[in-house]
């Protein structure tokens, strides 16, 4: 099933290893969780030789492993869950992976939006089916949560922010008494959550002011705040890691050489001590700098040296790839790379040689044309 | 000092004593294992049979060592049970030797305090090292502490402090290194090569009591950390822990909190056996420790010669990692003895006690923060948990005398040395993981309404709902961390999961409030009878304001002179402490003191108990403040790179705040010989601004000047003259540095020549001045204009060739700004200045104005106070002043050169000739020829 899928979700993903995760699991359980707390750590975080196991669990997410430990007792106690963090910090990622690990189904999804409604929190009807037979359970479509909280499972809410306050609110009740009435109905009218229930929420840290979250929700939450990674070790076997995947998903087989990793690695940790520095927006590339763009980056480069290179990645690429994904605005972006390109990349390549003096080009041409 | 002789880490290890067999079946099970994971004998079954093989060392030697670890209350539980049970007579002390005197001292201190020796000068050691400061940090949960109050309040009972001195300190230190050194910590913190510590917790995160140890080099007793950072990273990840203060607390101070003395010794020796085993071969670090090693049995041996004390009523308390040495001259019957303590260099010592914190400890020493505090409560709890009664000296603040165990003490008997090998408490303890505590719901359900509560006051809106969410939280993270009770540590993660949200709304974040909580940042403060003369001196003195000194917070303390004259000596104490101490501690509100001014009223602002160490060791470089203040001024003047403005700097201060003329006289005179050796004239502002105001002072107070002033005047006159030609050639003399050369020439011309100096010592050196630049040339045309070289009249032509000229025009703003910063030299050329800058403003192109509009600004506010009165008075005196007359307004300089010819300008210049070319000076002489052309016609036949 997993090759017919573009992305598949965690749960088939992993759905071996999951289920051999269960089967040696003996640890106690909290509801209906299909691991213990200590398995989904484990899960997530992969496992050492110290834990005894007869076979490796790769690790997952790459991160702090008190984040992790912070976020699953807050599902297996009475509130929600919500992480919060700059952009493509893996908040979606580790969500994923937590929804797989205790209820094997990361997809009950709520994504938050401006027209996100109280219908997509709750239920909605079907139309045809209310004029055909009146309103009933049979023709109320369940939202993901209402599904999860049917089921006894985790339910996603992404980007929580994004929805306007009265829609935020909607979630107030659910967390509180974990029931959804239903009053279009005269009887089977309310919808209990099964023990398991529990939802994790998304936010992006810079979305902060657009629809705070009121109170009486933040109180229902527990937040976790996921930093922006910036141990150059973690970083790059998060980096190694997504891009294998991407590799395997695009079924391409390039060599990835760790002196362009480092480059890479390199130009972000400037970049982002730059912003550090800078001080004003006009300062700093409007880009957040995570994790996730140097992802993409790469991946960008990668695809370009597959179709339209010669099979390989090389600096040049790299750099423009890099270039063309960080330059938003005109001429901001550009004034601050531009910068960035002559007075470190041009002394660096002079200096340390190597993939450099390649990258140095790349960049140039890449700026030259945009500028 | 003799070669280390030291096995190899992983090598062969020494022969192991009498009573090895005990430990027998445990090393052969290490063996088994090594040779099982390691797939053969290697490196592996050396360690870990050569860790049994240092314990059986440590426990078979006659004298009985004590290993513990920092600020570990297992350590200190184990010790005052040990000590209660055993009763030793001597008492030896892994802490520098010297510091011995201060320990009487502690009574008087409320912990914790730092013992420390400081030498302000260095004598055999690198001069960029000093000051020299060491600080051995003592706090109350702490093994050495209950040693040190036994000791202390027991008759008869000896306490020796082994360790090398403070001196050997740095003697030991190797030359290239000190650099990080007072960051990191000592050799022996284990954060130098590592560089891992906990480098983000500076002093200004961890709030004030953290930079309470300066950047003194820290020492500490029984520091054991991993020797590598993978070691400790290693520790960390599979320990599932964030610290290595948190690794330490659930592997070992828990296990060992309830075990018998022997499981303590076993096991301390076998963690200290296994750090220095598993270290990097650093030689240098490792010889360090190793010659400390040798230097503490030395001592030992030589003071049990000397007492003939019997070893089984002695003690020996040591780190664990020295507990398990391998030197040649370890024990009482060492095989190598030899070993040579070299003399203390001839650097001068001074011993304090100073302040300390839990978090300056932390910060020293690369300790998680707060652990140091959960350490302090942990051990409370401990005692009454065990129901110990521990050891606390006598008088100490908030602490009951302790009599009765002192007389219990001269009675109790030595616990008779053990014969039999001891038995093997280590393979139990490796072979069963400890036994966890139970819940302790009545502890944690504290906290959690405590944090509450406390997250309330800081504006959190936190609620019952947060103490049950924050219980639960914490139960479920112990559990998932393999414990059944929450440790502090767990018990701030679900704090912060369920009461932190997106922002911090008060000062105070939950992980900060948690800290608080958990025992919060304890300072120390040293009593008034440990405090040097000095520090004791000023308080005395400072008395009479009547406010607390000793409290860490601000006192407010107000000095009216004139209903309380009294108060006077101590206002002139706190103007000069304000000199000595940082800016923070004594900060005047509302008073000044300065040459010709002085309030009656004043108003400071004090934080002396807030700063009680820099009082102290301002203790160590004199008896009484004006003492310290007078070298401080003359060290300011010797010091290789003064200047002659520091000299007249430090002339100020002595004037200002110490009656001493002598000292003033000395200054000044130092002045004058800095000032005729000056290559520069870089200090030429300063020297002239400071030289002024000291002699306005001098005019004032005295008939004349002293002798100093005249030989400055005299000094600077020549000095300045012979400078002058290459200042105004210089292109890196700037133009401010040569008008204050010319304004000193200008100023000081009448008394220099008044003492023989030659006046055309100035014209010959303008004379031979050829600047380069257009703002320097402005300044040479001014300075010619003051000694008659050159008239205002052409002054005014020149300028307006410049305004003529479209390939200068550019330029003219820094002939303008040259102009402007020769009124300083040239005062009465102010008329013309704002004539000019008038003309400027309706005649240069905006092209060029606009441009250079913000460094006129800068240039005339920089001169703000001596030039700009002279230029705003007349620049009043020529505009109008009120509306209707504005527009009758006629500028004097355009009404001169439209009016006669003759007419005299408001300024008394003349206005120049309408007749091109002629100027003021070059009328009469036209006259004159006109007169008598005989003369002009025959120079006119002459020349065809």
């Amino acid at each position: 099933m997993t090759t017919d899928l573009l992305r598949a979700p965690a749960e088939t993903k992993y759905a071996e290893e999951l289920d051999w995760l269960e089967s040696v699991d003996n640890d106690p359980r909290p509801f209906s969780w299909r691991l213990s707390p200590r398995m989904v750590r484990l899960f997530v975080l992969g496992s050492e030789r110290a834990d005894g196991l007869d076979r490796q669990i790769p690790q997952k997410w790459f991160g702090d492993r008190t984040f992790v430990e912070r976020a699953i007792v807050t599902l297996a106690s009475d509130r929600g869950l919500l992480l919060i963090g700059d952009p493509g910090t893996g908040k979606s990622w580790l969500a994923e992976l937590l929804a797989a690990a205790i209820s094997r189904n990361s997809t009950l999804v709520v994504q938050g939006t401006a027209g996100t409604t109280e219908d997509h929190i709750k239920y909605s009807w079907n139309v045809s089916m209310v004029i055909a037979q009146g309103q009933s359970r049979a023709s109320m479509i369940p939202s993901p949560l209402m599904t999860a909280m049917e089921r006894g499972a985790i339910g996603r809410f992404e980007e929580l922010t994004r929805a306007t306050s009265d829609v935020q609110d909607a979630l107030i009740s659910i967390l509180s008494e974990k029931y959804v009435s239903v009053p279009e109905l005269d009887e089977d009218n309310t919808v209990f959550a099964k023990p398991g229930f529990s939802v994790i929420a998304t936010a992006n840290s810079r979305d902060r002011g657009v629809n705070d979250l009121s109170s009486a929700l933040k109180r229902r939450f527990n937040f976790v705040r996921i930093p922006v990674v910036t141990n150059k070790r973690n970083e790059t076997e998060i980096v190694r890691f997504r891009t294998g995947e991407l590799l395997r998903r695009h079924e391409i087989e390039i060599d990835l050489p760790p002196t362009l990793l480092d480059v890479l690695l390199q130009s972000f940790a400037d970049l982002r001590a730059a912003a550090a520095a800078a001080t004003g927006d006009d300062e700093r590339l409007e880009s957040a700098l995570s994790t996730a763009e140097q992802i993409g980056v790469l991946e960008d480069a990668i695809l370009h040296g597959q179709y339209f290179g010669e099979g390989s990645l090389r600096a040049e690429t790299l750099a423009a790839s890099l270039v063309g994904s960080l330059a938003r605005r005109s001429p901001e972006d550009l004034a601050i790379l531009n910068t960035y390109w002559h007075g470190v990349v041009e002394p660096r390549s002079r200096q340390d040689g190597g993939e450099w003096p390649a990258f140095l080009e790349g960049g140039r041409a890449a700026l030259a044309t945009l500028s | 000092m003799t070669g280390t002789g030291a096995p190899d880490a992983a090598g062969e290890t020494p022969a192991a004593g009498p009573t090895r067999a005990a430990l027998g079946p445990l090393r052969a099970a290490l063996a088994r294992a090594a040779e099982e994971f390691a797939d053969g004998p290697d490196a592996l079954a050396g360690i870990l049979t050569g860790m049994v093989d240092d314990v059986d060392r440590a426990l078979g030697e006659p004298l009985e060592i004590f290993p513990v670890a920092h600020h570990s209350p297992a350590a200190a539980l184990a010790m005052v049970r040990r000590l209660r049970e055993k009763r030793p007579a001597v008492i030896y002390l892994e802490l520098c030797e010297d510091l011995a005197p201060l320990l009487a001292e502690l009574g008087n201190c409320r912990l914790p305090v730092a013992l420390q020796a400081f030498a302000s000068d260095t004598e055999d050691h690198p001069p960029e090292w000093a000051p020299l400061s060491v600080i051995a940090p003592i706090t109350e949960a702490s093994a050495e502490y209950q040693a040190i109050a036994y000791a202390r309040g027991t008759p008869g009972v000896d306490l020796v402090l082994v360790d090398r001195s403070a001196d050997h300190v740095f003697q030991w230190l190797p030359r290239d290194v000190f650099q990080w050194l007072p960051r990191d910590g000592e050799g022996e913190s284990g954060a130098e090569e590592d560089g891992t510590g906990h480098a983000g917790d500076s002093p200004s995160e961890n709030g004030d009591g953290a930079a309470l140890h300066g950047d003194a080099i820290g020492i500490e007793i029984g520091d054991l950390r991993p020797g590598f950072p993978e070691l400790e990273a290693y520790l960390l990840h599979h320990g599932k822990v964030r610290h290595w203060s948190e690794w330490w607390d659930q592997y070992v101070e828990q296990p060992l909190t309830g075990a018998d003395h022997l499981t303590y010794r076993q096991v301390m020796v076998l963690i200290g056996s296994l750090f220095r085993r598993l270290r990097p071969h650093d030689r240098d670090r490792l010889d360090r420790d190793e010659d400390r090693e040798r230097y503490m049995w030395t001592r030992i041996r030589e003071h049990l010669a000397t007492t003939g004390t019997d070893p089984d009523r002695a003690l020996f308390v040591c780190g664990a990692f020295h507990a398990a040495s391998r030197v040649d001259q370890f024990g009482l019957h060492p095989a190598d003895p030899t070993f040579e303590i070299t003399p203390r260099t001839a650097t001068r010592w001074r011993y304090g006690l100073i302040p300390s914190s839990h978090s300056a400890v932390e910060a020293q020493f690369g300790l998680a923060p707060g652990s140091v505090s959960i350490a302090a409560a942990t051990w409370k709890k401990a005692l009454t948990r065990h129901h110990l009664t521990p050891f606390a000296l006598d008088g100490q603040a908030g602490k009951p005398s302790r009599r009765r165990s002192a007389k219990a003490a001269a009675t109790a008997a030595a616990v008779p040395p053990a014969t039999d090998a001891p038995p093997d408490r280590l393979s139990a303890f490796l072979a069963e993981p400890p036994v966890p505590d139970a819940l302790d719901e009545t502890e944690l359900l504290g906290w959690c309404v405590d944090i509450v509560r406390l997250a309330r006051r800081h504006r959190y809106q936190a609620s019952t709902a947060d103490a049950i969410a924050v219980y639960e939280t914490s139960i479920l993270l112990a559990g998932m961390r393999g414990r059944a009770r929450p440790t502090p540590y767990d018990f701030a993660d679900a704090a912060v999961t369920c009461i932190e949200k997106d922002t911090v709304p008060g000062r105070r974040s939950v992980a900060q409030l948690c800290g608080t909580l958990l025992g919060g940042d304890r300072i120390g403060q040293v009593g008034y009878g440990s405090l040097p003369p000095l520090a004791r001196d000023v308080l005395d003195r400072l008395a009479v304001l009547g406010i607390n000194l000793q409290a860490r917070t601000i006192q407010r303390a107000l000095v009216d002179l004139t209903s309380s004259p009294e108060l006077e000596p101590a206002s002139d104490l706190l103007w000069q402490l304000r000199l000595l101490l940082p800016p923070e501690a004594i900060r005047p509100v509302m008073g000044e003191r300065r040459l010709g001014a002085r309030s009656t009223q004043e108003s400071w602002d004090l934080a002396i108990g807030r700063h009680q160490r820099q009082l102290i060791e301002l203790g160590y470089e004199g008896v009484t403040v004006e003492q310290v203040l007078e070298q401080r001024l003359r060290r300011r003047a010797w010091a290789d790179s003064a200047t002659p403005a520091d000299a007249l700097t430090a002339v100020e201060d002595a004037l200002l705040f110490l009656a001493n003329p002598r000292l003033v006289e000395e200054l000044g005179n130092r002045a004058v010989a800095l000032l005729a050796h000056e290559r520069t004239a870089d200090t030429a502002p300063e020297v002239l601004r400071r030289f002024r105001r000291l002699l306005a002072h001098y005019r004032v107070t005295q008939p004349q000047p002293p002798a100093w002033c005249d030989a400055f005047a005299a000094t600077g006159y020549a000095h300045y003259c012979t400078l002058l030609p290459a200042a105004f050639a210089d292109e890196e003399t700037g133009l401010g540095q040569v008008a204050a050369m010319l304004g000193f020439l200008s100023s000081m011309e009448n008394l220099a020549v008044a003492l023989g100096s030659d006046p055309t010592q100035l014209r010959l050196a303008v004379g031979q001045s050829h600047p380069r630049t257009p703002a320097k040339t402005a300044l040479l045309w001014a300075v010619q204009v003051r000694l008659d070289l050159l008239t205002t009249g052409e002054l005014r032509s020149r300028c307006a060739d410049l305004l003529t000229n479209p390939l200068v025009l550019p330029s003219f703003p820094e002939y303008v700004s040259g102009l402007a910063q020769a009124l300083d030299p040239v005062p009465s050329l102010a008329p013309f200045v704002v004539e000019l800058l008038s003309t400027a403003f309706a005649e240069l192109p905006d092209s060029t104005l606009l441009p250079w509009l913000p460094t006129l600004l800068t240039t005339l506010r920089a001169q703000a106070p001596e030039a700009m009165p002279a230029l705003v008075r007349e620049a009043a005196r020529i505009f109008p002043s009120s509306l209707p007359a504005l527009d009758a307004f006629v500028p004097p300089w355009v009404a001169e050169a439209t009016g006669p010819p003759a007419q005299e300008g408001r300024d008394g210049a003349r206005a120049p000739s309408a007749q091109p070319g002629a100027t003021d000076g070059a009328a009469p002489i036209a006259d004159l020829l006109a007169a008598h052309p005989d003369t002009c016609d025959a120079v006119g036949a002459l020349l065809g």
